[in-house]
């Protein structure tokens, strides 16, 4: 795993728990127990309240395509092996959107309103990514 | 607002490697300064903006170097405001206060960029990283092409336009381009077919409706209404400015291409002009992508929701056509400059406003507006232009 090229999220204290759930193949969304706000992406504070007040839930790891592009070229020479490459904001029932790929997928059938569900990638100790895939 | 805009010079935008960035930002700062017709040491303030991609010339730049370079023996203060895309609406703010507090009569704003002299690789990383959130959008491989390729294809999704309406829009900003000696596509149209047959980047956007990066440099010269109309000179005069912020990263973003933002930053500005969106005879839209130019239309209120990509699309924007937008071709239709495209606008601006644009001329060209954006369009930045004060 240590061959791995592409750039490695750039974690935060405040982000940890996301990625420390990622390992374990959970999707956590930051919460605040305050004003019960979906927080993505996490922060020190509630962006709606300002509260400090944070927690995390379990998110259901099934979404909706908003938005896709099927990327061809024009990426950093470590993303070239993996073109083309689906770029994708993906709706979570939970109230966040999220950046990610679709992966394990035709991507010329890849629609705006598709279901899809999260698939985790580890990449290293530290770091598993999550993706999506169409549900068949 | 008392802002004028007395004096321009351009180095036409072209991959160069040939020319300096001081060989050029040299000639446009002594080119600006004399179409104003002031002397040198009237110079009282440099605002400039720094090409980002360049270190050793932005830290020239920003440590002020140019006017001792220039010998401006009158300047009293310098400053560098960047902001990719906005950088020079920045400057022109900046310079607007010093005007308005009596630190300076004559202000002088320059820019200057070479991206030819830099490796391709390192061009693209540092245009896919330099709007990027280096957590939750880098390690997926997002590109500035790919995260507009997004936006457009959510906005042809919403709206129904077409991938040829939407690459018609491209055809009429090289059709503007062709006509323009700044442009790097002067003399260069393209059709319908060539775009839509050209290498698909990040879908829907192929090659031709992506961004060439090049080498330019521009400058210009502004004072106040009274100081301009005094001087007898044909200037551009800054009449109405709104800015509406969007959000930085754009997978975040509630208004995702911008038709809120364009509505009420144009709002702002035509409101402070006393002046409505029919009064202006020349729309100037930098989005550098061009779904943009369509999600503006619709924001400025110039055409129903949806309807934009049709009105392109009818070459109703371009050469001849009856509303004339973006004359200055966008970076699809005159090569990107990086922070350099805003400064080309505005000149472009005050060309059409001084019946100075050749065969671009837009007739009877009294009232322009302008919208720039910074980043990954993270806001709009309308102003409003006259060929008189109010
Ligand atoms: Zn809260």
């Amino acid at each position: 795993m240590s061959d791995y090229k592409k750039p490695l999220p750039v974690v935060q204290p405040y982000s940890q728990a996301f990625w420390d759930g990622t390992k374990q193949n959970k999707l956590l969304i930051q919460t605040c127990g305050d004003c019960k706000a979906t927080i993505f992406f996490p922060r020190q504070q509630c962006p709606d309240c300002w509260s400090t007040n944070l927690g995390w839930m379990e998110a259901r790891g099934t979404g909706e395509i908003y938005a896709f592009s099927i990327t061809y070229e024009g990426v950093e020479a470590a993303f070239v092996e993996d073109l083309p490459i689906v770029l994708a904001w993906v709706d979570l029932p939970e109230g966040i959107r999220m950046q990610s790929n679709i992966i394990e997928c035709d991507p010329d059938s890849i629609e705006i309103g598709q279901q899809v569900e999260v698939v985790y990638k580890k990449i290293n100790d530290d770091i598993t990514l999550p993706y999506f895939r169409p549900i068949s | 607002m008392s802002l004028a805009i007395i004096g321009i010079a351009e180095v036409p935008t072209k991959r160069d490697p040939e020319r300096t960035r001081w060989d050029m930002l040299t000639e446009v700062c002594i080119g600006a300064i004399r179409d104003a017709g002031v002397d040198k040491d009237e110079i009282e303030a440099v605002i400039s903006v720094n090409p980002m991609a360049q270190p050793q010339m932005a830290l020239d730049m920003a440590l002020g170097r140019v006017p001792e370079v220039l010998g401006l023996k009158g300047c009293k203060d310098i400053c560098v405001l960047n902001a990719g895309g906005t950088s020079t609406t920045n400057c022109l703010r900046l310079a607007k206060y010093f005007l308005e507090n009596g630190q300076a009569k004559f202000v002088l704003i320059p820019h200057t960029t070479v991206q030819s002299d830099i490796p391709t690789q390192e061009l693209i990383n540092f245009f896919a990283t330099a709007p990027l959130d280096m957590q939750w959008e880098y390690p997926y491989g997002v590109t500035f092409n790919g995260a507009m390729g997004l936006i457009t294809n959510r906005y042809m999704h919403d709206t129904g336009a077409t991938a040829e309406e939407i690459a018609a829009v491209t055809v009429s900003l090289r059709a503007w381009g062709a006509l323009d000696p700044n442009s790097i596509f002067y003399g260069k149209p393209v059709t319908l077919e060539q775009v839509m047959e050209s290498r698909m980047i990040s879908t829907p956007l192929h090659a031709k409706e992506c961004n060439l990066l090049a080498d330019g440099a521009g400058a210009m010269v502004v004072t106040t209404h009274e100081i301009a109309q005094e001087l007898g000179k044909s200037a551009a005069y800054e009449l109405g400015h709104g800015v509406r912020f969007t959000g930085a990263t754009p997978v975040l973003r509630k208004d995702p291409y911008f038709v809120e933002a364009y509505r009420e930053s144009s709002q702002d500005a035509l409101k402070q002009a006393n002046l409505g969106i029919n009064d202006m005879d020349l729309r100037q839209i930098y989005g550098a992508y061009p779904f943009t130019q369509c999600s503006a239309l619709e924001g400025y209120g110039v055409c129903e929701p949806g309807e934009a990509a049709k009105i392109w699309a009818e070459g109703r924007c371009g050469p001849g056509g009856d509303l004339p937008c973006t004359t200055m071709g966008d970076a699809t239709g005159r090569g990107h400059t990086g922070s350099g495209v805003s400064m080309a606008f505005y000149l472009e601006t005050v060309r059409q406003l001084r019946g100075q644009a050749g065969e671009r001329q837009v007739s009877d060209c009294n009232h322009a507006l302008i919208t720039t954006s910074g980043g990954s369009v993270m806001n709009t930045a309308t102003t409003i232009f006259g060929s008189a004060p109010r």
